[in-house]
């Protein structure tokens, strides 16, 4: 009697143990166009930001991570993958996944959160920047480049910088929004911009160095393409004795300044839009969330390459200073 | 798994038009023909232009992009006959030249269709009966009309011709056939389905996008390969039958190895390598069945 009485018992006990560890995990199907350290680090924002709010790997969540490698069509059999085994929520990092993810899942409700998209409502993922209430099942965040405050800040630099020579390449939809936004805010910036095409990262030595002579300063938006290829950009404005803008912190050593936003930070930010969505904010209730104000990071070793100065205002501003192979950064007041 | 099948079928029948578009010119005329990269961007383009710019229905906008994916392939069949340049040269810049084109035809890298009614939505929303199989059914019935079409082409007597060009140059121009024009027939036409596909996929997937075309070249070969190597024949139905079959396993093969990948430990960067090693499992299999036929028969 005894014997049955702690049979059922631990019997019990082991179901409701297996029940508690058998609840099904989330699933979170993250969906990215190319392995890339930038879009990399967007995804380990987001898991990092999850996993710092409680929800654990293996029991709380599961990942379903996918990269299409570069090919379209697989970000389509991606997308329509995660639909199969029923994800609770899609993060899709960057353009053409977003794209194809909020085509497979129109319909249904399933969140799907993108990031490192840069126009999200020219890639129509939302109707509207501003007014979240036709995003249906689709929200996120934007890397949109504030592109007329760089051309401004490179003027601080120097009154001298009159042309301002762009790599980029046009076969890049995000490449090309920017280049389209710095071509329009020159005349206000007070600059002249100056265009070179590279469409592959092969070309990209060549594009930087046709600027050589004609322009007084570089400057490089989020490129995938010219990133890639990044220190002969410099090697370019070095030979053209002429200071180099880049548009993404993480290469600071690549370039004599830097202002933008961290590609991790920017992954935390999605991450707490996640957060916000599984505790039961709709997608429809947030709007386009955009980077917070850029930061800036100057380069002292490659500026002294060039016998080139900052002047003392930008110095004090600025965030962090990579000096003697070491970056320094401003402690926080 | 059934959803998975169905997805793997609509875009492996999607992408089996640009697949017949590869075998005409590598099978049928012996021409490798590297333009598709670019011409099937060409057909997402314009049928993306038309459908957001120009509220074009979405089917009419599928014969526009054929008619410009033919005027591509016109352009490499002239500078092969006409400028004597080297067929895999001729495709490769006619392919150069599309990229800029293609750009200049959507004004940007990227052009969305997920605010407009594309021939596949149209096409899921009216069939209810058929449920989830409606794109299904619809990409089915497109690409098996395309490929009775181009069964039918190819033997007339034009149709004859073209393979002739392909077989025995010489022997055919004995016969009074003018080689340049099957040529250049042959690449207007392979391009144009090429292009076709390209609108198609544009719609299925939600955008156009200028780098879709990407390795386009290695998907249809893949397909042709895959197929030829599991169904060999020299009848026409038969042929073009493999082709879409070698579509078809192809893009299973690269849906499992989404799916299932894991289960070997690889990770999301692998998935290229496994599609690979699929494919060559699909092409040694058959093989080895061969060689112990022959071992049998040898003795």
């Amino acid at each position: 009697m005894k014997r049955v009485a702690i049979c059922t018992v631990v019997a019990l006990l082991v179901g409701v143990m297996a029940s508690v560890g058998f609840a099904a995990p989330l699933k979170i199907g993250i969906t990215k166009i190319v392995e890339h350290p930038a879009l990399d680090a967007v995804q380990q924002g987001v898991i990092d930001s999850l996993t710092a709010a409680g929800y654990v790997e293996g029991e709380d969540v599961e990942y379903i991570i996918a990269s299409a490698q570069g090919d379209m069509s697989v970000a389509a059999s991606i997308a329509q993958d995660f639909l199969a085994r029923d994800v609770d929520l899609v993060v899709a990092i960057a353009t053409p996944t977003a794209q194809a993810a909020v085509e497979v899942f129109r319909g249904t409700d399933t969140p799907i959160i993108y990031a490192a998209v840069t126009d999200p409502v020219g890639a129509e993922l939302v109707p509207s920047a501003t007014d979240p209430s036709g995003n249906e099942n689709v929200t996120g965040v934007s890397d949109m480049i504030p592109v007329a405050a760089h051309l401004k800040l490179l003027l601080t630099l120097s009154p001298e910088i009159e042309k301002v020579g762009l790599v980029y390449n046009p076969g890049e939809a995000n490449s090309a929004i920017l280049t389209e936004m710095a071509l329009a805010a020159a005349p206000d910036a007070g600059v002249e911009v100056v265009t070179a095409t590279a469409d592959s990262t092969a070309n990209v030595p060549l594009a930087a160095q046709s600027l050589i002579g004609r322009v007084d300063a570089y400057y490089v938006t989020t490129d995938n393409t010219v990133v890639s290829a990044i220190d002969a950009v410099l090697a370019a404005s070095e030979e053209a004795k002429v200071p180099f803008l880049m548009a993404d912190p993480t290469s600071l050593a690549s370039a004599t300044l830097t202002a933008g936003f961290d590609y991790y930070e920017h992954g935390l930010t999605t991450g707490e839009i996640v957060l916000s969505v599984l505790s039961g904010t709709l997608p429809n209730e947030i709007p386009v969330t955009f980077q917070p104000k850029a930061e800036v990071q100057l380069n002292l070793d490659a500026a002294g390459r060039i016998g080139f100065e900052f002047p003392l205002s930008v110095i004090e501003d600025a965030a962090a200073i990579l000096y003697g192979g070491v970056v320094f950064e401003r402690a926080a007041d | 798994m059934a959803s998975l099948l169905i997805h793997a079928l609509e875009q492996g029948l999607a992408y089996g038009i640009a697949a017949l578009g590869v075998f005409l010119t590598y099978r049928v005329l012996n021409f490798p023909d590297l333009t598709v990269d670019g011409s099937f961007v060409t057909g997402a383009a314009i049928a993306s232009l038309l459908l957001v710019n120009r509220g074009v229905d979405p089917f009419t906008v599928l014969l526009v992009a054929f008619v410009a994916g033919c005027l591509a392939g016109v352009v490499t069949g002239l500078l092969n006959t006409r400028l004597g340049i080297t067929n895999l040269l001729a495709g490769v810049l006619t392919m150069i030249m599309l990229w800029s084109i293609n750009l200049r035809i959507m004004g940007r890298p990227n052009l969305s269709l997920l605010r407009v009614d594309t021939a596949t939505r149209i096409v899921d929303a009216l069939w209810t009966p058929l449920g989830g199989l409606a794109i299904l059914v619809f990409i089915a019935l497109l690409t098996l009309a395309v490929k009775f079409f181009l069964d039918a082409f190819l033997r007339t007597e034009l149709g004859f011709a073209l393979r002739a060009t392909g077989d025995s140059e010489a022997m055919i121009t004995a016969q009074g056939v003018d080689t340049k024009r099957m040529k250049v027939l042959g690449l207007a036409l392979s391009n144009g389905l090429v292009a076709l596909s390209g609108a198609l996929v544009a719609q299925y997937s939600g955008f156009a996008d200028v780098g879709m075309g990407i390795g386009m070249i290695v998907t249809g070969l893949a397909a042709v390969i895959i197929g030829g190597t599991l169904i060999r024949s020299r009848r026409v139905g038969w042929m073009t039958a493999s082709v879409l079959v070698g579509s078809l396993i192809y893009r299973v093969a690269i849906s499992l190895a989404l799916r299932y990948g894991y289960v070997i430990g690889f990770q999301a960067s692998d998935l290229k390598l496994i599609t690979s090693i699929l494919v060559v499992l699909a092409l040694v299999v058959p093989r080895i069945r061969e060689q112990r036929m022959r071992k049998v028969s040898a003795c």
